[in-house]
C-alpha cells in the first residue's frame, strides 16, 4: 500500500490551505477513497481524481483563518470585480466586441506562437547540438555570388576522422532523389509477391544515426546500420509491414531486385522535429561501394558529411583547418587529372560548418533535397502575430476610451466620496486585466477548435502542449501583461476626469482623445490593407506559376510509375497503350520537368576544349524518341533522337540555354562532350522549366537516347475528354501485364502544382490572416460607430425634427470614418508595395505588382468599412426623434 | 419552524449518520448516500454539510479509528444530537401531515 500514494504536491497544497480541525479527517477520507480507486481503476486516473477532490475542497469552510483575507485590499478587489462584472453585463454588445476581438487576436497569436516554436525547435534537442555540424562546400564564383552545397566525395568521412583530432564522429548522408535507391522505391518484404511504392529512402552512415540520437523502437543506434546491406525503417513502416512483431533480421526486396536484398537492422521512432523527418528508410553506407573504387576516389561529389567535434572546439578555427581538405585532396585530385580548374578551386572554394540547428531554417541557398523551411516565412508569421495582437489591443483601448462618457459620472461620484486617483487607476486596470483573462480563456478555446484547420493549412501537426507545465503560467502572465498594456491608457484617461465638470454634465462626451482614437483606427486599417494586398499578390504569383507557359504541356499527361519491374515487357506495354485511340504518345524516361524525378550534374565542353575551358554545368537526361511529343515540348531546330538510327547513341538534343552557354554558333552538327565520348548535336529544344520557378534561370540541358536500362516512369499523353474511362483502360491493360503489382499513376499537372505547395500555403495563410485582421479592425470600427451614433442621438433627433433627410444623417455619421479609411489606404499602399516587392524578389520568374491590386484592396476595405459603419448609422438615422429627445 | 429547517441533502446526511450510528464519517456517509440514492455524491459536498450541521448543533463529533489505509489519520466520527433527532422527526411529521392532506382525487388524476 505504501507505494501507492497520490501526488505529493496535491497533498502538500491541501495541508497548506485546510484548517487543522478538518485536515486529518478529510485527508484520511480522501486517502481511503484513493486506495480504493487505485485497485479499481488505474493509478493515473486515481491520481487525477485525487487532485480534483483536493480542488473541490478548496472552499471557504475548509480554509485556514489567515487565508480568508479580510483586509481592505481584498474588499476593494472584490468590489472592483463586482463592478467589472456589472459593466460587462450592462452593455453586452460592447463587452462581446471587446472580448471577442481580443480573443480572436489571442487565438491567432497562440497558433502562430506554437507554429513558430515548432519551427525554431527543429534539431535543437540533441544532447550535443552545439557541437554537431554539417559541412558545406561554398563556392564564390568570379562574379562574387555565393553558392553552397552539401556535397563531398566519399573519402571525406575517413579524412575527417583521420586528419582532424577534433572530430569525434563523422557520418555521411545521401538524400538525392533517384541516386540509386535513395528517393522512392518499390518495396516488399521478402517472401511476398506484390510491390508497394514507398518514398523517403536515404543512405546514411551508422555514425550519423548515433550522432543524431535517432530514438529506437527495436535494435540500437550502434548496431542498426553497422552490417552491410542493413536498413533502418521507421515505426510507421514497421507497423505497416510487420504489425506487432520485431522485424529485425527480416529481409526486404527493393525494385524486384532479388540479387541484392536488405536486412532490417533496426526500427526507429517516426522522426520528429528534425531536418530528416522526411525519411522513413535509411540504407546503410557501411561496406557500400556504388561502383568500383568509388569509396576512395575524390572524383564524384555525392555525400553530405556531418561531424561531431570535441567540446570547446572553435568553429572559426576548425573551418580554417578544414581548408586542408581542399588543398590536399580536392585540388590534388584536379591536378592529378591535369584539370585547369584546380586553380579556380584553390582560390574560390571553402568549407563551411553549418550548426545542425541551422539546417532546417538556414538552408535556402543550399541545394540538398531535404525538406527545409524558410526563416523568412517564420519571421513573417511572427510579425503578423504581433500586428494582429496590436490590432486587438488597439480595439480594446479605443472602445474603453470611447465609452468614457458613460463612466464619467461614476468617476466623478467616486472622487466626490473620496476616492484617490490611484484607486481609480487600480479599478480600471483590474477591469482590463479581467477582460484580458476572460479573452485569453476564450482565445485558447477558439485556438483549440481552430487547430486542425490551422494544421491543414500550414502543413504541420501541431498539438497543444497539454502535458507540460509552462503553458498555464505563461498564459496567465501573458493575460496580465496584455491587460496592463491595453488598460493603462484608458485607466489614466478615465481617472483624470474632474468631478465638478463631470457632475455638472458639461463634459465633452467622448470627444477627448479622438485624435488618438483616429490614429489607432488608421493604424488598424493600414495593417489590414497591407495584409489584403499581401494576400492578393501571393495569390496572383501562385496563379502565375500554375499557368505560366513552361515550355512543356503538363495538362492531359498521365504518368505511370514503377514500370521498371516490367523489364522487357515495357515495349509491348507501350505499344498496346498506343493502340488505345485516346492515347497519342507514350514516352519512357525517369527525367521529367517536375519535382521528384531524376536529376544529375555534368560539365559540358566543346570538343577538344576539356582541359582548357571551364566546363558549362548542365543536366544529361536519358529519354526516348517520343519524349518531346509526349511532354509537348517544342523542337525549334533539327530533329529528335530516333531509335531507328544507330548513330543516335552518340547524338544529343540540347536546350537553348546550352546553345547559349556553350556559344554554339551553328548548333546542329556541333560536337560537344561531357569529358568522355564526343556527341553530335542533332536538335535544339525550346527552353522549358524543369526546376522550381523560384530558383535560378533555366540551366543548360542535353537529352541523350536512354538505352541504359529500364525507365521507371511512363508519360502518357492523351486527348481524351473522358479521363475516368481512359484511366480504366490503362489500368485494365496494366493488370494484364503486372497482376502482382498495383498500378500507380499521377497527373502531371497535379504533381507540378504540388511542388509549389509552400507558395500555396503562404497564400492561404495570408488570405486567412488578412480576413482575421480585417475582422478585428471592423469589430473596433463597429464599436466606435455604434458609440458615435449613440453619443449624437440627441443631435440627430433634432436634425430630423428640423427636416434633415435620412441620407444627410447617414452621411454625417459615415463620412468621418470613411476619411480615416482613405488616409489608411494612402499610408498602406507604399508599405504593402515595398513588402511584397521584397517577397517577390525571391522568385526568378515573378509577376509585377500593378496598380489594380491596390485599387482592388482599397475598394474592398472601403466597402467593408462602409457596411460596418452603416449598420449603426442607418439605425441612428431611422429612429423616431421623439425617443431620442424624450429623456430630458 | 425557521430554526429547524433542513434542506433535502442535509436531511439525507442526517439520516445516513443515523443509519451508520457509530461508524459515521465522511467517506462512509458518502458511500451510504450513493448506495441509497443511486446518485453521484462528492465527498466535499458531504463534508461541507457535516461541518454546517455540526455548527447548527444537530451533530456532534469525536476523532478516532485511524488506519494505514488512511495514512495514519483519524476519522471524524459523527453522531446525532438530541436537536438533530428532533429536527429529523419534525421534518418527517411535516411531510406526513402534508401527505395526509392531499385529497384522493389528486392521486386518481395522477393515474390518467
Amino acid at each position: 500500500m505504501k507505494e501507492n500514494l497520490p501526488p505529493k504536491w496535491a497533498m502538500r497544497f491541501f495541508s497548506w490551505y485546510c484548517k487543522d480541525e478538518l485536515k486529518d479527517a478529510i485527508l484520511g477520507d480522501m486517502l481511503e477513497l484513493y486506495h480504493r480507486r487505485v485497485i479499481r481503476i488505474t493509478k493515473r486516473k486515481a491520481d487525477w481524481l485525487f487532485c480534483w477532490n483536493v480542488l473541490l475542497f478548496f472552499q471557504p469552510f475548509t480554509l485556514k483563518k489567515n487565508l480568508k483575507l479580510h483586509s481592505n485590499h481584498t474588499a476593494m478587489l472584490q468590489h472592483h470585480i463586482k463592478i467589472t462584472w456589472r459593466t460587462l453585463l450592462k452593455d453586452k454588445l460592447y463587452s462581446s466586441i471587446k472580448i471577442g476581438g481580443f480573443a480572436l487576436g489571442i487565438a491567432i497569436c497562440l497558433l502562430i506562437a506554437l507554429f513558430v516554436k515548432d519551427e525554431l525547435g527543429v534539431d535543437r534537442h540533441y544532447e550535443n547540438a552545439e557541437s554537431i555540424y554539417r559541412i558545406l562546400g561554398a563556392t564564390s564564383n568570379p562574379e562574387d555570388t555565393w553558392s553552397r552545397a552539401s556535397c563531398f566525395p566519399a573519402p571525406i568521412k575517413n579524412t575527417l576522422l583521420e586528419d582532424f583530432p577534433e572530430v569525434e564522429k563523422a557520418g555521411r548522408l545521401i538524400s538525392f532523389d533517384g541516386w540509386f535507391d535513395a528517393g522512392n522505391n518499390l518495396f516488399r518484404p521478402s517472401g511476398q509477391t506484390s510491390n508497394v511504392y514507398e518514398e523517403r529512402f536515404a543512405y546514411a552512415d551508422p555514425e550519423l544515426i548515433e550522432m543524431l540520437q535517432v530514438p529506437m523502437v527495436y535494435g540500437s543506434q550502434a548496431t542498426a546500420l553497422s552490417q552491410p546491406n542493413s536498413i533502418l525503417i521507421s515505426k510507421r513502416k514497421a507497423d505497416k509491414y510487420y504489425p506487432n512483431e520485431n522485424p529485425i533480421g527480416k529481409t526486404i526486396v527493393l525494385n524486384d531486385d532479388e540479387e541484392s536484398t536488405f536486412v532490417i537492422g533496426g526500427v526507429m521512432e517516426n522522426l520528429k522535429s528534425s531536418h530528416l523527418s522526411g525519411f522513413d528508410f535509411f540504407i546503410t553506407l557501411s561496406g557500400k561501394e556504388f561502383w568500383e573504387g568509388e569509396q576512395n576516389s575524390w572524383c564524384c561529389w555525392n555525400y553530405s558529411p556531418y561531424i561531431q567535434v570535441r567540446r570547446g572546439t572553435s568553429e572559426a578555427e576548425m573551418e580554417e583547418k578544414l581548408l586542408h581538405i581542399r588543398d590536399k585532396y580536392v585540388v590534388g585530385w584536379f591536378q592529378e587529372q591535369e584539370d585547369q580548374r584546380a586553380g579556380v578551386i584553390q582560390e574560390h572554394f571553402s568549407l563551411d560548418m553549418q550548426p545542425i540547428g541551422d539546417i532546417y531554417l538556414g538552408s535556402q541557398d543550399v541545394g540538398d533535397f531535404l525538406v527545409v523551411s524558410d526563416r523568412q516565412i517564420v519571421l513573417l508569421f511572427m510579425a503578423i502575430a504581433v500586428f494582429i495582437l496590436l490590432l486587438a489591443c488597439i480595439n480594446f483601448i479605443n472602445l474603453s476610451t470611447a465609452k468614457s462618457a458613460n463612466r464619467a459620472k461614476e468617476v466623478g461620484l467616486r472622487k466626490v466620496v473620496g476616492s484617490h486617483r490611484t484607486n481609480l487607476i487600480g479599478q480600471f486596470l483590474t477591469e482590463s486585466i479581467i477582460y484580458s483573462i476572460v479573452s485569453v480563456v476564450v482565445g485558447v478555446i477558439v485556438a483549440w477548435f481552430a487547430m486542425p484547420y490551422f494544421n491543414a493549412m500550414a502543413g504541420k501537426s501541431l498539438e497543444f502542449p497539454l502535458t507540460e507545465w509552462w503553458p498555464i503560467p505563461l498564459l496567465l502572465v501573458f493575460a496580465l501583461v496584455m491587460g496592463v498594456i491595453s488598460g493603462i491608457y484608458p485607466s489614466f484617461y478615465l481617472s483624470a476626469f474632474k468631478p465638478i465638470s463631470v457632475l455638472r454634465g458639461n463634459i465633452s462626451r467622448g470627444s477627448r482623445g479622438s485624435f488618438l482614437r483616429s490614429g489607432l483606427v488608421v493604424f488598424q486599417f493600414v495593417t489590414s490593407i497591407v495584409l489584403i494586398v499581401g494576400a492578393f499578390v501571393v495569390h496572383r504569383q501562385m496563379q502565375y506559376i500554375l499557368n505560366k507557359n513552361l515550355g512543356f504541356d503538363k495538362d492531359q499527361v498521365i504518368q505511370v510509375h514503377g514500370v521498371n519491374t516490367m523489364k522487357e515487357k515495357q515495349k509491348v506495354f507501350k505499344n498496346e497503350l498506343l493502340n488505345l485511340s485516346e492515347i497519342q504518345f507514350v514516352s519512357a524516361s525517369d527525367f521529367l520537368p517536375i519535382k521528384g524525378t531524376s536529376r544529375n550534374g555534368n560539365s559540358y565542353w566543346k570538343e577538344g576544349r576539356t582541359k582548357i575551358d571551364e566546363g558549362v554545368g548542365g543536366q544529361i537526361w536519358w529519354v526516348d524518341a517520343d519524349y518531346i511529343d509526349a511532354l509537348g515540348m517544342n523542337l525549334i531546330e533539327g530533329r529528335m533522337l530516333s531509335h531507328d538510327i544507330g548513330a543516335d547513341t552518340a547524338s544529343l538534343v540540347v536546350n537553348q540555354a546550352m546553345v547559349k552557354e556553350l556559344g554554339l554558333e551553328q548548333p546542329i552538327g556541333a560536337r560537344i562532350t561531357r569529358g568522355g565520348p564526343v556527341f553530335n548535336v542533332i536538335g535544339v529544344v525550346e527552353d522549358f522549366h524543369y526546376e522550381s520557378l523560384r530558383g535560378s534561370r533555366i540551366e543548360p540541358l542535353a537529352m541523350g537516347r536512354g538505352d541504359y536500362g529500364f525507365a521507371s516512369i511512363l508519360s502518357i499523353r492523351t486527348n481524351t475528354s473522358d479521363m475516368p474511362a481512359t484511366l480504366a483502360s490503362i489500368s485494365g491493360l496494366w493488370d494484364k501485364f503486372m497482376p502482382q503489382q498495383p498500378i500507380r499513376y499521377s497527373f502531371m499537372d497535379e504533381t507540378y502544382a504540388r511542388a509549389y505547395e509552400d507558395v500555396k500555403r503562404t497564400s492561404n495563410l495570408f488570405s486567412t490572416f488578412a480576413i482575421f485582421g480585417i475582422i478585428v479592425a471592423c469589430l473596433g470600427l463597429f464599436g466606435l460607430s455604434a458609440f458615435m451614433a449613440e453619443q449624437r442621438r440627441k443631435e440627430i433627433s433634432i436634425r430630423k425634427v428640423l427636416g434633415a433627410s435620412l441620407q444627410a444623417i447617414f452621411q454625417l455619421l459615415t463620412l468621418n470614418f470613411l476619411k480615416l479609411v482613405l488616409i489608411s489606404l494612402v499610408v498602406a499602399v507604399p508599405i504593402g508595395w515595398y513588402i511584397m516587392q521584397t517577397w517577390l524578389d525571391d522568385f526568378e520568374y515573378r509577376i509585377d505588382i500593378h496598380w489594380d491590386v491596390f485599387v482592388l484592396s482599397g475598394v474592398m476595405v472601403v466597402f467593408i468599412a462602409l457596411i460596418t459603419v452603416s449598420f449603426e448609422s442607418v439605425k441612428a438615422a431611422i429612429i423616431n426623434p421623439a425617443n431620442g429627445l424624450r429623456s430630458e | 419552524m425557521k430554526g429547524t429547517h433542513l434542506g433535502e441533502f442535509e436531511e439525507l446526511v442526517l439520516l445516513a449518520v443515523g443509519i451508520l450510528s457509530g461508524d459515521a464519517y465522511g467517506l462512509s456517509i458518502t458511500d451510504e448516500l450513493e448506495k441509497q440514492t443511486k446518485r453521484n455524491v462528492t465527498i466535499s459536498a458531504v463534508h461541507k454539510v457535516l461541518v454546517r450541521l455540526e455548527g447548527k448543533g444537530y451533530l456532534k463529533s469525536h476523532m478516532g479509528g485511524a488506519s494505514d489505509l488512511r495514512g495514519g489519520r483519524a476519522k471524524k466520527l459523527y453522531a446525532l444530537t438530541g436537536m438533530g433527532t428532533r429536527a429529523l422527526k419534525q421534518a418527517k411529521e411535516l411531510r406526513n401531515s402534508m401527505w395526509n392532506q392531499v385529497p384522493k382525487v389528486a392521486w386518481e388524476g395522477g393515474k390518467l
